[in-house]
């Protein structure tokens, strides 16, 4: 709803919002309309996501001829309406009901993993900063609370938004979630029967404006304001939902979704999330040669020797593209085998699990960048190809990108009988134990790049931390190679790359090359809520 | 300066020779001064008379007892001066009724600590009502600045700076870092309500 297609005359209203005039796209609500105009009506239960509930009535202004106050997510804004926020009227209703939300609250902002980042908190703030008039007893609901696999849920921190159940039922497609009781007792709980178990079940933590319901998975780890926020994309499937990491002291501690109306709208995946997990699993931070770890010169000096030996016969040499590495690598290793006159290109990628398949955002393909690989290496071989050429010996010397080598179990036997076995990789797992040379990248957190995702969108993914140990960017990795085996690779930034990458691919016509992005300090952004 | 310094002027006929007068101010003067020769000079009889003083100060205070004398030097360590009350020193951990600690780990210390001398690793309790503690809880005292700040962010009287004790020296640095038993041995049963007063605070007065 935010990005408005451009206004065409017939489908457009004209309203006041504060004495601004603003022009809205027929159907726009009057809170979407006053947020254009850089008015915020902050409420609980409004999502754009999310169908409307106008439950929490923290939305109210005043419309001139109205008869009474109307909350301003539910009511379409009208040619000639005249809104006003700022009068005694609303601003009182407005406070009086976040008064109202707060009877029952419970106020333990400290223990509360929201704090920083909570809706309630930051209307408190901004409106109330009052104290309680209410000293009868709190009610007290259940807390700690397990919902499902991966929320936590306070019921007394609760105010009752429904905006979680609309997640599941709207987002979701599956109703797990409901409120129970009446009143001051009013609940929320899962459906009878029902556990919060569908996979896109942390969009409701995501969504929830207070600290009622959290994840499991960042609980209790990091205080929202001590995050730094990076814009990336998901690096788990084809879809390639917009992230952002949420980052410390080089640590990625949560992946959040980042609006995309074209791609993921919303939301993202449980799976999606927890990708970011392998960023400190099974990292490879110094080169290796023969299986120990050695300098970047004395790694690449045996990996030149190896390979130069192998490539007076080009046919004997086979380079491997990686489904999983970014648009820029694969073209940097798709180039460097042009240099070597290498002609057997493989690209590696896992096979795709159709269980885990929706209509909603997962995709079957758990590969990020399929499309990109195929349009940057089009003749490319697959991984059954590899296989052959492996167990026949045609090989003896390959160049493998990525530690993602889904071989069969004699694929992998002979793969360490191939003479020259270098693997750039970011985890020392598969073919980089393997290798008789193995190379340190950056993972796709920490390298700039872009990747292709199903609808053949090219998406950036920013560094957000810094690679571990003697790793470097994965481009870069492949100059140095190039320049140790005397081929000759002269790009000295990834932009670079990019720019001769577009050049060459006809797909990527038109990509340009966004400027790298500070990390927004969330201590100094708004409420996520 | 004032009354008496102009009191002082060149009307004195008493002292050195005065050689010559400033015209700009009377009261910068040349003056000439006689000394005698070294060999002429002794010292010995201001010598004797500053003993004499040293001398008084001691039977003095040898003769009239420990509580009355007017000795200003601490023995310390053996002795050591009462600091004022509200003197921030060492960092300690308040204890809840039950002897935990009382921080939640809500991070407002180490958030507001300018030093950032302050670690905290949060986890969860088995008590619903607490749900969070800290497990790890170190102050890096060489870091520390003193400010109290800490103090003044902590929401539960978790965290003092009322021991009145001074970091102490060490030998090595990793030395210097307080872990959370340590803190907590320093620390005592705080008197504050636990989870606050509720509504009814503001009938106390």
């Amino acid at each position: 709803m935010s990005d408005v297609q451009p206004p065409q005359p017939p489908a457009t209203v004209t309203l006041t919002v504060d004495g601004k005039s603003v022009t809205v796209p027929k159907g726009t609500n009057v809170l979407e309309a006053a947020k254009q105009v850089g008015v915020d009506i902050s409420a609980f239960c409004y999502h754009p996501g999310l169908s409307i509930a106008a439950c929490c009535r923290q939305c109210l202004v005043s419309i001139e001829k109205a008869p009474k106050l109307a909350p301003s997510c539910q009511t379409t804004a009208g040619d000639g309406m005249v809104v006003h926020t700022t009068d005694p009227q609303s601003t009182a209703a407005r406070k009086q009901m976040l008064e109202f939300t707060l009877v029952n609250h419970p106020i333990d902002c400290p223990i509360c993993d929201k704090a920083g980042e909570c809706t309630l908190q930051k209307l408190y703030f901004e409106n109330d900063n009052a104290n309680s008039r209410v000293d009868v007893p709190k009610v007290h609901k259940p807390k700690v609370v397990d919902l499902g696999p991966h929320v936590v849920l306070d019921a007394e921190r609760c105010i009752l938004c429904t905006r979680c159940i609309r997640v599941c039922d709207e987002v979701a497609g599956e109703h797990q979630l409901e409120m129970s009781h009446r009143g001051a007792h009013e609940e929320l709980g899962t459906a009878p029967g029902a556990r919060l178990d569908n996979p896109y079940s942390i969009n409701t933590v995501d969504v929830c404006p207070v600290g009622a319901l959290t994840a499991k998975d960042f609980r209790f780890t990091m205080r929202a304001w001590e995050l730094e926020a990076t814009p990336s994309v998901c690096n788990g499937c084809a879809t390639g939902c917009n992230t952002e990491i949420h980052h410390r002291n080089g640590r990625a501690w949560r992946l959040v979704p980042r609006h995309n109306p074209d791609v993921n709208q919303y939301w993202m995946c449980d799976e999606g999330r927890f990708t970011y997990h392998e960023l400190r699993e099974d990292r490879l931070a110094v080169p290796t040669s023969g299986g120990l770890p050695a300098s970047w010169d004395r790694a690449l000096a045996a990996a030149a020797q190896q390979l130069q030996a192998a490539l007076k016969t080009p046919a004997q040499v086979g380079v491997v593209l990686s489904a999983q590495a970014s648009n820029e690598e694969n073209f940097a290793l798709a180039k460097l085998a042009a240099a070597w006159k290498v002609p057997n290109v493989f690209v590696a990628s896992r096979a795709p699990v159709p269980d885990r398949a929706d209509d909603i955002l997962r995709d079957a393909d758990v590969d990020p960048n399929r499309h990109g690989v195929a349009a940057i290496a089009p003749g490319a071989l697959g991984m059954a190809e590899l296989e052959a050429a492996i167990n026949t010996g045609a090989i003896r010397a390959l160049v493998v990108l990525g530690h993602d080598l889904p071989l069969s179990e004699t694929g992998q036997g002979r793969l360490r009988e191939i003479d020259a076995l270098v693997v750039l990789a970011w985890r020392e797992i598969g073919p980089a134990r393997a290798a008789t040379i193995a190379l340190p990248i950056a993972a796709w957190a920490e390298r700039s790049g872009t990747i292709t995702n199903r609808q053949g969108r090219v998406q950036r993914q920013h560094a957000a931390l810094p690679p571990p140990g003697q790793a470097v960017a994965g481009w870069e990795a492949l100059v140095r190679l190039a320049g140790a085996t005397g081929a000759k690779l002269s790009w000295t930034h990834v932009r670079d790359v990019h720019k001769d990458m577009v050049a060459a691919v006809k797909a990527f016509e038109g990509s340009t090359w966004a400027r790298d992005v500070r990390p927004i300090q969330l201590r100094f952004a708004n409420s996520r809520g | 300066m004032g009354a008496h310094a102009t009191d002082h002027d060149d009307s004195e006929t008493d002292g050195p020779k005065v050689l010559s007068v400033s015209p700009r101010n009377p009261r910068v003067r040349t003056i000439q001064i006689h000394r005698p020769a070294p060999q002429d000079a002794s010292f010995l009889a201001a010598t004797a008379k500053g003993l004499g003083v040293t001398l008084r100060h001691f039977f003095k205070n040898v003769l009239r007892g420990k509580d009355h004398n007017y000795i200003e030097t601490v023995e310390y360590p053996e002795k050591k001066v009462d600091y004022p009350e509200r003197f921030r020193g060492l960092h300690r951990l308040m204890h809840r009724d039950d002897g935990a600690v009382r921080c939640v780990a809500c991070m407002c210390c180490p958030t507001v600590c300018p030093a950032h001398c302050i670690t905290i690793v949060p986890a969860q309790t088995d008590d619903k009502g607490i749900e969070k503690f800290p497990a790890v809880f170190e102050i890096d005292e060489l870091r520390c600045v003193v400010c109290g700040l800490c103090v003044e962010a902590c929401p539960c009287d978790a965290i003092r700076m009322d021991t009145g004790e001074h970091a102490k020296p060490v030998e090595e640095r990793h030395d210097a870092v307080m872990t959370k038993d340590a803190l907590l041995e320093l620390g005592a049963r705080s008197t504050a309500v636990q989870g606050g007063e509720g509504a009814a605070w503001r009938e106390r007065k």
